[in-house]
């Protein structure tokens, strides 16, 4: 068998159903001497081995769904999703970035639609972390140029019809005796790192509309004029200003 | 072999140029031992990081500068997978260049291994058949590798649960012959030969008797686990314990063959304070010292 289909057969294994371990098919088994150990059990090190760190990974960035399904559940729907959707290549930082469309279409998950939406503020947080450094957007630096504004690499916008920022605050409290309503409505936010670590900036609707029509590369001017066409009350000073502040804006400067 | 232009743009030198560590024992930095090494730079001559934690910006480079500030680098990569038969993914090389470029290391690693079939990259150290086809696919990609670098790499052993019924050669020929082929180092992990030499029943010396000595650039010393599998054992490289008796003893004699080696010590989960890492690392300290002084005595009898 040549190297690239031995791999593949290899691969297609791995990822098969659990129980294809215990009776691999006759052509991959022939490849192997097995001596005391059977070679569904020399198999299962390697299963366990991806399986389990990609489960661990999974986990590991999504404290919140933890939190709100339990262990167990997060487990058995990180462990599915690996399956159907292993990474693509040899970094794991950005890994899982469908684990909300995964959700959203998981059976077992449909109780609770709001579940998808957390997933995404996970991906976003995480996507933030990591995130390339850069420099972010002085006052001075607009006092000096012809402004085209650009969103940092960092910044991340999210929008949804729950709450999750305040479902977020709810998972963070601990209190597993009480409850919260997640109908209380929508929420729009910014999921960004002025440091080391992720922030979640809660967003007016205009403030929203804004920084999403600059993310698509739209000139300041024409930017403005078409949030103002969508919300009469945008306050384009107050924007800019509180924008300068939280560092949305990357730096005007090269070489940064 | 060319040396790839493209990232030639002159960086500035923000840490200590790349040289080989003074102290050879060096340990992993891990996300639980940042603060600790940053306040507490522990008696440690070097130490060594997965370049795949760094990709990107954030945190993790934040505190890998700080340290580089102190300690000498060895970047060893788990996401190369140059055992493929696909081509190396050039995204990966581009941002472990990006690495290079700023952090210096000394050494530069990855596996014999494989992980990546098509779309799927499986994230754990997959095994080889030890064939002149395989060594081929993997001398071309490490090639490549060198050739975007500029510079040569070392290639780690890895530990594997099967063995291949078409395997044509041991596996420390194999390594020799890619050494020799791609004019990489030897990256020596002396766990992996003893969990390697339990599971397929070789003997643990005669490996290290048989490597290539010239050709080998670092040493891993690691804890593993036995597993009881129907009647009998498996061995589990785990990266989640002390060294054992029986490693240590092995690494006595490659200390022996191979001399001073920077040695690393591994551990990738179940973590322990720092201090234990850092007693591991002066038993391998230790271990150098003695043979060294014994090398000396005898040279004087």
């Amino acid at each position: 068998m040549q190297l690239s289909e031995v791999q593949k057969r290899f691969k297609d294994t791995m990822l098969d159903h659990p129980k294809a371990l215990d009776d691999p098919p006759e052509d991959l088994a022939a490849l192997f001497n097995v001596g005391d150990i059977p070679l569904p059990e020399r198999l299962k090190v390697y299963r366990n081995n991806i399986v389990g760190s990609l489960t661990d990974v999974m986990i590991a960035s999504h404290p919140l769904l933890e939190k709100l399904v339990g262990h167990e559940f997060l487990e058995l729907m990180a462990r599915s999703f690996i399956l159907e959707n292993p990474p693509t290549h040899g970094c794991l930082n950005m890994y899982g970035t469908d684990f909300d469309k995964f959700i959203a279409s998981y059976e077992l998950a449909k109780a609770l639609p709001y579940l998808p939406d957390m997933a995404r503020l996970e991906i976003a947080m995480n996507e933030a972390y990591y995130a390339a450094d850069d420099k972010p957007l002085t006052a001075d630096e607009l006092a000096e140029k012809e402004l085209k504004l650009k969103l940092r690499q960092n910044v991340k916008l999210l929008s949804s019809k729950y709450p999750i920022d305040k479902i977020k605050d709810f998972c963070l409290k601990d209190d597993p005796d009480k409850t919260m309503s997640v109908d209380s409505g929508g929420v729009k936010l910014m999921i960004y790192r002025p440091g080391l670590d992720s922030v979640i900036v809660k967003l007016e609707d205009s403030e929203y509309e804004m920084l999403l029509v600059l993310s698509r590369n739209t000139p300041l001017d024409e930017a403005v004029k078409a949030t103002l066409n969508t919300h009469k009350d945008f306050d384009f000073q107050g924007f800019l200003q509180r924008h300068i502040e939280l560092e949305t804006f990357l730096t005007l400067k090269t070489n940064t | 072999m060319s040396v790839h232009l493209k990232h030639n743009e002159p960086k500035p030198n923000l840490y200590p140029p790349a040289s080989p560590p003074r102290d050879p024992v060096g340990i992993g930095l891990r996300h639980p031992y940042y603060q600790e090494v940053t306040d507490n730079p522990p008696d440690v001559g070097w130490l060594e990081v997965h370049p795949e934690n760094y990709f990107g910006g954030g945190a993790h480079r934040h505190f890998l500068s700080k340290a580089r500030e102190k300690y000498q680098l060895s970047l060893h990569a788990v996401g190369l997978s140059l055992g493929s038969t696909d081509p190396v993914n050039e995204e990966h090389l581009r941002q472990f260049k990006e690495l290079i470029d700023i952090y210096q290391p000394f050494n530069v690693s990855d596996h014999a291994s494989w992980s990546a079939s098509g779309n799927a990259h499986l994230n754990d150290l997959l095994p080889l058949p030890y064939t002149q086809g395989s060594l081929d696919t993997l001398c071309r990609n490490v090639e490549r590798t060198q050739e975007y670098f500029g510079r040569t790499m070392l290639v780690e052993n890895p530990s594997t649960y099967v063995a291949f019924a078409e395997n044509e050669m041991s596996e420390y020929e194999f390594m020799n012959r890619l050494s020799e082929k791609s004019g990489c180092g030897i990256l020596l992990d002396i766990n992996n030969i003893f969990v390697q030499s339990f599971n397929h029943g070789y003997d643990a010396f005669e490996y290290i008797d048989g490597i290539d000595a010239d050709k080998v650039g670092e040493m891993h010393l690691a804890g593993h686990i036995e597993q009881e599998v129907g009647d009998g054992i498996i061995l589990i490289d785990t990266h989640s314990r002390s060294v054992k008796k029986d490693v240590w003893d092995l690494y006595e004699h490659a200390v022996r063959r191979l001399g001073a080696v920077p040695t690393l010590i591994e551990w990738d989960q179940d973590f322990p304070p720092l201090s234990k890492l850092v007693e591991e690392a002066s038993k391998a300290r230790d271990i150098m010292n003695r043979v060294l002084a014994e090398d000396i005595a005898n040279a004087a009898e």
